[in-house]
């Protein structure tokens, strides 16, 4: 048995390979099998609790199985338009090495789309970052090391960022979260997969992009372990390096060939290079269609001579992808890679290059210098393997809130607080770094809604919502619970824009799954996911697992499934923005006010704790988002907004604050005295800041007769006020200066990004 | 016979797509052409140079571009009148080339599209332009109404104008400054400018006016359905808004 260094396999893992091979494995199959059998490629912790989710519908083109998913969108001069879809995380780069870490991030994850045949046409960004005030000037640096690091990428390519939210808190002051989320749009006819396709063998394995080095070399299995500060330094060589530059050039020279191959009418394979380098690509794209691979190291454009073969072979270098295609279509495949687009005089040595063969024989086979490094039978390689780990039931908490919540502290100075916490604080100063309308294809940006929206289809009245969430502090309390309202939220974000939801992709984040007590939130967490997901009729398509996120001294995040929503919508001039439109409305509640409190905002900025998470009632709640669909669509909402973190109070001065754009006459809100809305039901205090979900929408005057005959058809719908020629948020007798509840509102991300 | 327009993509260009539909939808007859293409350049009859981060924006912004093959057949096509418009980082490379404000040498730049203020990052932002030259100042804006108040997204890294008081003056003084940011009613004060550019710069022309730099996007802004503030029963896929000044450009194209 070699020695091998920096290697995360197990004993009973190595023993495995040695019985299976009758020999000891060479130092290149190690690293190898270590690549290939970590939690980041094999799933093996994780694969078989992920077949609870449902993953099928009649939207479902394409589900979790390849780099991306793929949901029916809608169709446009006989031409059926899928939406590809892919979600990922950079936790431990990101902590390590911010601005690098989450730009390959979302480096990697434009890759997964490009790959499926599609024009990569937006990102979003989930962030979980830890306390960021003066005394952590080190989660302050991650938090805008990440932020940095998202927009000079994804801004240099043109892809416009179009979602995202971001959550402090202290459990993330080791390690930070980066989840991206890239979506693409095809031609459903010319998706390309990633598998060798019926008739391969023989065919030419061509890889293209940036040359070969030795950045990235053991990144996968460096994710599958926990972060241990004393080896930041030696870490920092496995975080890829990234060049968006590159990848700008890499994704149009692709969009070309996809144009060539569409002429051919020909079936080819295409996949992006991440986990396990070539050797992870080249086994997976093979051993998918039923073949082995032959692979020439001494063929693939190299950045430095003489790297060792294991390097070559399973190094993570950025801004590659792999082509199977017959080789009669190699020469015109590599002149549009190499002369087209120049590739060589873009960066060192990046070129397209015939690097194998696709072999009917079952073998993966590597060479370096003349000699076999590697002859393993690539189903044993690239098949699943499983971690039988131990777990125990998470119960729910027992019973609910009952008694209303009493404080001394005066509204105006709990609005101003809730107003200024760091999850409900404007957004703006963070994502106007962001490219958010690259493209010429954004109906709704950023900061317009909870949802973005984008009309994919030139010269088509078709749009596609996309919408992300995931609340940390909720699964301090209940993480099955927690994981439902990380979809609930994120179906909501898409409703309250008009679009109907239609599919979902997940990132779960946590800690090590060799502690029963992580495990056990990862298996109570996906129980969840799958119970919201199935009540919505919104399957999951893609997804990713990030387990681990624990720093060496033993301190692991806080349960964190995130998930993303599509939204389908067959005509953009039914959306529905956020910002309040005129005075003289009439504004609703849709949605049902709890007493339970527990991981609000407002508890928060009390000091208080409750240990009761808001319950959800699907059978309610899909009644009320047939509601807001029906009525978006026959123009009856002016504006709506989705009620999330602060509660009714926050949506509304969101809504609010949108409307008070220079030029514009200001629209103020008037909540009446919960009283009158709730009969009592919840006191005041839950009435304005739960975060139960549900929407606020703005009607007009005309239209109230129309949207009350559509809302009987769902339950609680409560007519909470009007809106008001001025600029203030008066509730029951008090009344508040918008603009001034917007400076605070506005001030406090502006400290972290000027 | 049909004016053809070609926009160029330099490696990092990034906005090539919705500013070819754009001219296209505006009636132009607009074709890509790529750097390894740039011999075709001289058969075109006008240019445009869209957003993005030519040459990664090695050096600065605009700085290798402004040197590259496509840009000697811009500067020759420009000599001979053709109509040369640059959006962004398109507007920065013109800069970079001296072909604007022009009252320089050419490839003598005498003013820059430099590192935003008050702090130097990228911002992306909605903002209002308003033209601040005669409509017949320039073929590219002859189109506009006077005071033309135009809708766009500035988004970029390097967008404030910055210059030497003498050149300042002498582009105050040429009738250079085409653009400046204004509010949407047309008013203007320092709140309408995103990052400090120089006297609210936006855009610049050149002295014969047929070279226009322009830093923010309104092809990001251009179509009913980008607009802030549409509205249900609008024709959503109507060129509108930031199209004004694209269709003014094409009408240019084929006047000349």
């Amino acid at each position: 048995m070699p020695e091998v260094a920096g290697v995360a396999l197990r004993d009973d893992e190595l023993a495995r390979i040695r019985e299976r091979l009758g020999r000891e494995p060479s130092v290149v199959e190690v690293h190898a099998f270590d690549a290939q059998w970590s939690e980041h490629c094999s799933y093996k912790s994780s694969r078989h609790l992920l077949k609870k989710l449902p993953t099928t519908s009649e939207r479902v083109i394409l589900g979790p199985a390849e780099d991306s998913g793929i949901l029916h969108l809608g169709e446009f001069n006989g031409e059926r338009y899928g939406i590809v879809i892919a979600h990922e995380s950079h936790n431990h780069p990101s902590q390590v090495v911010p601005f690098e870490g989450a730009a390959t991030g979302i480096g990697g994850i434009v890759r997964d789309v490009l790959c499926m045949g599609a024009h990569v046409i937006a990102v979003a960004d989930p962030l979980r970052f830890g306390r960021i005030d003066d005394l952590h000037s080190h989660q302050r640096y991650v938090a805008q090391g990440v932020v940095d690091g998202i927009s000079a990428y994804g801004n240099a390519i043109g892809v416009p960022n179009i979602a995202g939210d971001v959550y402090f808190d202290e459990r993330f002051d080791d390690n930070c979260l980066v989840n991206v989320v890239a979506m693409g749009i095809v031609r459903e006819a010319e998706v390309i997969h990633s598998y060798a396709p019926q008739g391969a063998d023989g065919w030419d394995i061509v890889l293209v992009g940036k040359a070969t080095d030795a950045s990235g070399f053991g990144g996968a299995s460096f994710s599958s372990l926990t972060l241990d500060s004393a080896d930041e330094d030696s870490n920092k060589g496995a975080v890829q390096v990234p060049d968006p530059f590159l990848k700008s050039v890499l994704m149009r020279a692709s969009y070309h060939a996809f144009e060539f191959l569409r002429k051919q009418g020909l079936s080819v394979a295409f996949k992006d290079l991440g986990a396990g380098g070539i050797m992870g690509c080249s086994a997976e794209i093979a051993s998918a269609g039923g073949y082995g691979a032959s692979i020439d190291l001494d063929a693939v454009n190299v950045a430095i001579e003489g790297m060792r073969p294991e390097v070559v072979a399973v190094g993570e270098t950025q801004e590659r992808l792999l082509w199977v295609v017959p080789p009669e279509i190699t020469p015109e495949l590599l002149r549009i890679y190499n002369d087209l687009f120049t590739l060589p005089d873009i960066a060192y040595n990046a070129r397209a290059v015939k690097i194998g063969t696709v072999t009917a024989e079952k073998r993966y086979v590597l060479r370096h210098r003349g000699e076999v490094v590697m002859d393993v039978d690539i189903a044993f390689l690239t098949g699943s393997i499983r971690d039988e780990l131990p777990f125990h039931d998470i119960p729910a908490p027992a019973g609910t809130a009952e008694r209303s919540l009493v404080t001394g502290v005066q509204l105006d100075e709990l609005i101003e607080r809730v107003l200024a916490h760091p999850d409900v604080c404007s957004r703006a100063p963070l994502y106007r770094r962001y490219d958010t309308v690259v493209r010429g294809r954004t109906v709704i940006p950023r900061g317009a809604a909870g949802a973005g929206v984008l009309a994919p289809v030139w010269g088509s009245p078709l749009g596609v919502a996309l919408a992300v969430a995931g609340n940390p502090r909720y699964s301090r309390i209940d993480v099955r619970l927690a994981a439902e309202h990380a979809v609930y939220e994120a179906v909501r974000k898409v409703v309250a824009v008009g679009a109907r939801p239609i599919g979902l992709t997940d990132c779960l984040n946590f800690g090590n799954p060799r502690k029963p007590e992580h495990y056990s939130e990862l298996v109570a967490a996906i129980d969840g996911l799958a119970r919201a997901a199935k009540n919505f009729e919104t399957p999951f398509v893609s997804g990713n697992v990030s387990l681990y996120n624990e720093s060496a001294s033993g301190r692991a995040i806080p349960a964190s499934p995130v998930v993303a929503c599509v939204g389908a919508i067959d005509d953009i001039a039914n959306v529905v923005t956020m910002p309040l439109k005129a005075a003289g409305s009439v504004l609703y509640m849709v949605g049902r006010p709890q007493t339970a409190l527990g991981s609000s905002v407002l508890l928060d900025v009390l000091g208080r704790s409750d240990e009761h998470l808001p319950r959800i009632d699907y059978e309610a709640i899909l009644a009320q988002h047939t509601l807001m669909y029906e009525a978006s669509q026959a123009g009856l909402l002016r504006s709506a907004h989705a009620i999330g973190n602060g509660g009714l109070a926050a949506a509304a001065c969101e809504m609010a604050f949108a409307a008070l754009a220079e030029g514009h006459a200001p629209v103020g809100v008037r909540i009446d005295d919960s009283w009158q809305w709730t009969q009592g039901r919840v006191g005041n205090l839950e009435a304005y800041f739960g975060e139960a979900g549900g929407f606020v929408v703005e009607v007009a005057a005309a239209d109230v007769e129309a949207f009350e005959s559509l809302a009987a058809q769902a339950d609680y719908i409560h007519e909470i006020g009007v809106t008001l020629d001025r600029p203030v948020l008066a509730i029951d007798d008090d009344a508040f200066d918008l603009h001034h509840l917007r400076d605070i509102w506005y001030a406090p991300l502006r400290e972290v990004y000027p | 016979m049909s004016r053809r327009i070609a926009v160029l993509v330099f490696p990092g260009t990034n906005s090539e797509e919705e500013t070819v539909r754009l001219l296209r939808d505006c009636g132009g007859d607009a074709h890509l052409v790529h750097w390894s293409g740039a011999a075709l350049l001289p058969s075109f009859d006008a240019y445009v140079l869209p957003g993005g981060f030519a040459y990664e924006d090695r050096i600065r912004a605009g700085a290798i571009a402004a040197h590259d093959e496509m840009m000697d057949h811009v500067i020759a096509g420009a000599e001979l009148g053709k109509l040369v418009l640059g959006v962004c980082n398109g507007a920065q490379i013109l800069l970079e080339a001296g072909l604007v404000p022009g009252t320089g040498p050419v490839r003598h730049p005498t003013a820059a599209f430099t590192r935003n203020g008050p702090v130097a990052h990228f911002v992306c932002t909605h903002v209002h332009v308003k033209l601040s030259v005669k409509p017949g100042r320039s073929p590219i804006t002859a189109a506009l109404a006077p005071e033309a108040v135009i809708p766009a997204w500035a988004a970029n890294a390097e967008g404030r104008l910055a210059a030497q008081e003498n050149h300042l003056a002498e582009l105050r003084n040429g009738d250079h400054i085409a653009f400046v940011y204004a509010h949407e009613k047309g008013n203007v004060d320092p709140t309408a400018t995103p990052n400090q550019s120089a006297l609210g710069v936006a855009g610049l022309v050149n002295r014969s006016g047929n070279v226009l730099a322009l830093m923010p996007h309104p092809e990001r802004d251009a179509w009913t359905f980008n607009h802030p503030d549409k509205r249900r029963g609008d024709d959503m896929l109507a060129p509108s808004g930031g199209a004004a000044l694209f269709r003014s450009f094409v009408a240019g194209v084929q006047r000349s």
